[in-house]
């Protein structure tokens, strides 16, 4: 610490006269004055991405309130094909793995560099569990014939199941098209119930997927964000006057959890119990 | 406050790094309030509160959100303009959200069996509604009467 101390006092001294070149410790750039200035900026950038992370997610919250209030019978009857036990498990795994993010940066903080490597490690392998849960949920729904157009599709799209016909678990069911009857589907859910959905419950799914499947993209874009803090961790390139980088590689991590904790009780937990 | 003042008094402005440091058992602590949040918002799920099912869990989410920030995301500790700009990110998706919301709410009704949206009285399209099928397409093909 006295070190930097002293390299900081020399820094200011030529900083005054234009000549950053020598008294810089190796991690200051150029255009900063003193480490704290240099670890602020990096912070409120930081926050400002997350903040326009936050509205892009945004639109989908947005969707997801606007069709709630049109119409909860859908997010009712819907939320039965979601796991709650996985989305629970996956809950708690990315809670954990938020903690030892934040334990990834303490030991950053007091300079321990082997902790870090060891926080940073598990909270990638967190990452992985989550995604491998995920996987599950997915192919068990694609299986189902949950994406959009295939249950759902308008009959007269090819590829979308037809009136009365029945694929895998799904039937299309009030078969008079002609009619212009509502089209309902027969599927079955979670619980091994049949349950009778009402027309448009592929706006539920299409959110469901659009929204886990944005949330996904940044579990796998903050796994190559903690790798690459991670390598260079390993490289040696932290102290604890330096941890930028893995300060806000963890809060990049946090945000995927932020968004997880609204996205699990909106998609898994908010419907009618039975 | 005070404790700024302190903190401030304890690290003189020698330009380094002051970041301020919690123990691990705190963020184990953190980690098993927020478990425990989502223990309690999954058991309440298995009962029904009718409309209040999404202000309960949505009151939990964000409990839980506040002690990510807080504590994991550091802003306690942090820069007091750094917290204003990550709930300003929250402000505008309210401003958002409402004004969608009050968008959508006055365009007319939506016709519940094919999606569109209607002027209740007339079966109309209403403004900037979509007829959804070709039944609500066919409603709205009939022309008002003319006036003599």
């Amino acid at each position: 610490m006295a070190n930097v101390s002293k390299a900081v006092e020399v820094g200011k001294g030529h900083g005054e006269h234009g000549d950053h070149d020598h008294a810089h410790p190796s991690f200051l750039a150029h255009h900063f004055d003193t480490p704290a200035q240099q670890f602020n900026a990096a912070k409120l950038g930081m926050w400002v991405f997350i903040a326009t992370e936050i509205l892009m997610f945004g639109g989908l919250f947005c969707a997801y309130a606007i069709w709630r209030a049109v119409d909860p019978s859908i997010f009712d009857q819907a939320h039965h094909f979601l796991n709650k036990k996985m989305g629970a498990a996956n809950t708690v795994v990315l809670l954990f793995s938020s903690l030892t993010a934040a334990l990834a940066v303490r030991s950053a903080q007091v300079g321990k560099r082997k902790a870090t490597s060891v926080y940073l490690i598990i909270t990638i392998l967190c990452a992985c569990a989550f995604l491998v849960i995920k996987y599950f949920e997915y192919s068990h729904k694609i299986h189902l014939g949950l994406l959009p157009g295939h249950c759902f599709g308008h009959p007269g799209f090819s590829g979308a199941i037809q009136n009365g016909e029945e694929v895998g678990t799904c039937l299309r069911v009030h078969a008079d098209q002609a009619a212009g009857t509502p089209q309902w589907v027969r599927a079955i859910d979670e619980d091994g119930h049949v349950q009778l959905l009402p027309p448009r419950t592929n706006m539920y799914f299409g959110l469901y997927f659009m929204m886990t499947g944005l949330h996904g993209l940044h579990v796998i874009i903050g796994m190559s964000i903690l790798g690459w803090v991670l390598v260079r961790n390993m490289k040696g390139q932290f102290s604890k006057e330096y941890f930028t980088a893995v300060d806000l590689g963890a809060l990049y991590w946090h945000l995927v959890d932020l968004v997880w904790i609204y996205l699990f009780p909106l998609l898994y937990l908010v419907g009618k119990p039975e | 406050m005070a404790t700024e003042v302190a903190h401030a008094l304890a690290h003189p402005d020698d330009g380094a790094v002051h970041a301020h440091l919690s123990s691990a058992q705190f963020y184990w602590g953190i980690f098993g309030a927020l478990v425990f949040l989502t223990f309690v918002t999954v058991m309440v799920s298995y009962f029904d509160f009718g409309s209040a099912n999404i202000v309960i869990a949505m009151v939990v989410a964000t409990a839980k959100a506040g002690l990510v920030a807080t504590f994991f995301m550091h802003l306690r500790h942090d820069k007091l303009f750094n917290t204003l700009t990550f709930l300003a990110a929250f402000l505008f998706l309210a401003i958002f959200i409402l004004l969608t919301y009050d968008d959508i709410g006055r365009r007319g009704e939506v016709d519940n069996d094919y999606g569109g949206t209607i002027k209740a009285q007339t079966g109309q399209v209403a403004p900037g509604g979509e007829p959804a099928t070709s039944a609500t397409a066919d409603e709205t093909n009939e022309k008002p009467p003319e006036a003599p």
